[in-house]
């Protein structure tokens, strides 16, 4: 008995403060909901914003339009012609689009690429195919897959390859990763091709011409339609491998692709 | 209060991995050279956990945590103490694994993702919130037994 009074003081007391806390709790439910729609249509609008203007998130702006208007241009481009290097009846072919001015194709050209020719080209394990993929923000990467096409012309694009790589400070990006080291790369171009051995007359003309930028907007195009959308980008009998790739993954997945019952054509 | 935040914080996560996931799987295409952090780190081997992209596990998790939470405001499941167990023990574990990817980011990879780092934040303070709801679900629930004795 002497239970029931306390009780009853309690509920009573409960039911005034839950009167109390029933509208508090509605009034705090109904912003709590307002507040998760407002989330979801701030987060689905720029999500799908990000989707319309695919280059919009980056620092570049100019991307997005960039993109667009190149990629209206390759569509009209012809087949890729890529540059080949080693066996061409090799069970495994290596596909890599690169812009010459990206420090990231730069490193792998520099650190990994002489592993990968010494030890998988050379021996037969695979062919390998160079793509132009001279990305917008790179001013200069055009003029550099120019020089490499000039270069090809005299069966010296590899040497003149190597040079660009190597040379990508004297002419590609500063190390802010985002301002030129010169608006005009030519005269360090034409260095490399003395240096490799080019007549230069021949590349000077075939150059200042922009004589292959057919074959480097077809490369590029090439990219395109299989949706690569940085570099380097690597396919492996078809496989994409995205970003740079270190020699012990290359080797692998090459060693994968030899085993495999039936390989998928490299084009 | 805290599990209305907790669901917030798990529907912003959501957005952030959803953003990351779709950068994975193509459909946020952009041309970039590898240069930038996030291109590093989410091209990196380390993306890709039991065979799918990190940030798609990331979306699955952001997301049953906020239906977790959105259950747990309901008037039906607000006072069980089972439901700030849950998040709790989720979100140690949502900790537990952006500690791992935050050092893969700072001492492996050497890049740092800014939308990796604000996931981090998240899913962190949806911790604190999480171990603040369980320690006062506990004293709730103390009055109610003291009660029915």
């Amino acid at each position: 008995m002497a239970n029931n009074n306390p009780p009853r003081n309690a509920r009573s007391a409960s039911k005034n403060a839950s009167g109390r806390s029933t509208a508090n709790v509605n009034g705090a439910r109904t912003g709590f909901y307002a507040l998760l729609i407002a989330i979801a249509v701030i987060g689905a609008g720029v999500i799908f914003y990000l989707m319309k203007n695919p280059a919009a998130g980056d620092a570049n702006a100019e991307r997005g339009a960039q993109y667009d208007s190149l990629k209206a241009n390759y569509a009209k481009a012809g087949p890729a012609q890529p540059y080949v290097v080693g066996n061409a009846n090799a069970p495994v072919v290596i596909e890599e689009f690169a812009d010459f001015e990206c420090p990231v194709c730069g490193s792998y050209a520099t650190v990994t690429e002489p592993d990968v020719r010494k030890r998988i080209i050379e021996p037969g394990l695979a062919s390998y195919k160079f793509y132009d993929f001279p990305l917008p923000m790179h001013k200069n990467s055009q003029a550099a897959s120019n020089a490499a096409a000039c270069a090809e012309e005299q069966g010296k694009f590899w040497p003149m390859h190597d040079q660009l790589f190597a040379g990508q400070d004297a002419w590609g990006l500063q190390p802010d990763g985002a301002t030129q080291v010169t608006d005009n790369p030519k005269p360090i171009f034409l260095g490399y091709a003395k240096a490799v051995g080019l007549n230069t007359d021949q590349w000077e003309k075939c150059f200042d011409s922009r004589k292959y930028q057919s074959r480097i907007n077809a490369n590029a195009a090439q990219g395109f339609r299989r949706n690569v959308n940085q570099t380097p980008t690597f396919y492996v009998n078809g496989k994409a491998f995205p970003g740079s790739i270190a020699y012990d993954n290359l080797k692998r997945a090459v060693d994968e692709a030899a085993a495999a019952p039936k390989p998928a054509s490299g084009q | 209060m805290r599990r209305m935040a907790i669901a917030a914080l798990a529907l912003i996560g959501a957005f952030v991995a959803m953003y990351l996931a779709l950068y994975k799987f193509g459909a946020i295409g952009h041309l970039a050279c590898g240069l930038g952090s996030c291109e590093r780190v989410n091209t990196s081997r380390w993306a890709t956990f039991l065979g799918a992209p990190v940030a798609a596990w990331g979306f699955a998790f952001y997301a049953v945590t906020f239906v977790v939470a959105l259950v747990g405001t309901s008037p039906a499941w607000s006072g069980r103490r089972e439901i700030s167990v849950l998040l709790t023990v989720m979100s140690a574990v949502g900790v537990v694994f952006s500690a791992w990817l935050t050092y893969l980011e700072l001492y492996v990879i050497d890049a740092v993702c800014r939308y990796c780092v604000v996931s981090a934040v998240i899913v962190t303070l949806i911790l604190f919130v999480s171990v603040s709801d369980l320690y006062h679900s506990g004293r709730r629930t103390t009055p109610l037994l003291a009660d029915g004795e």
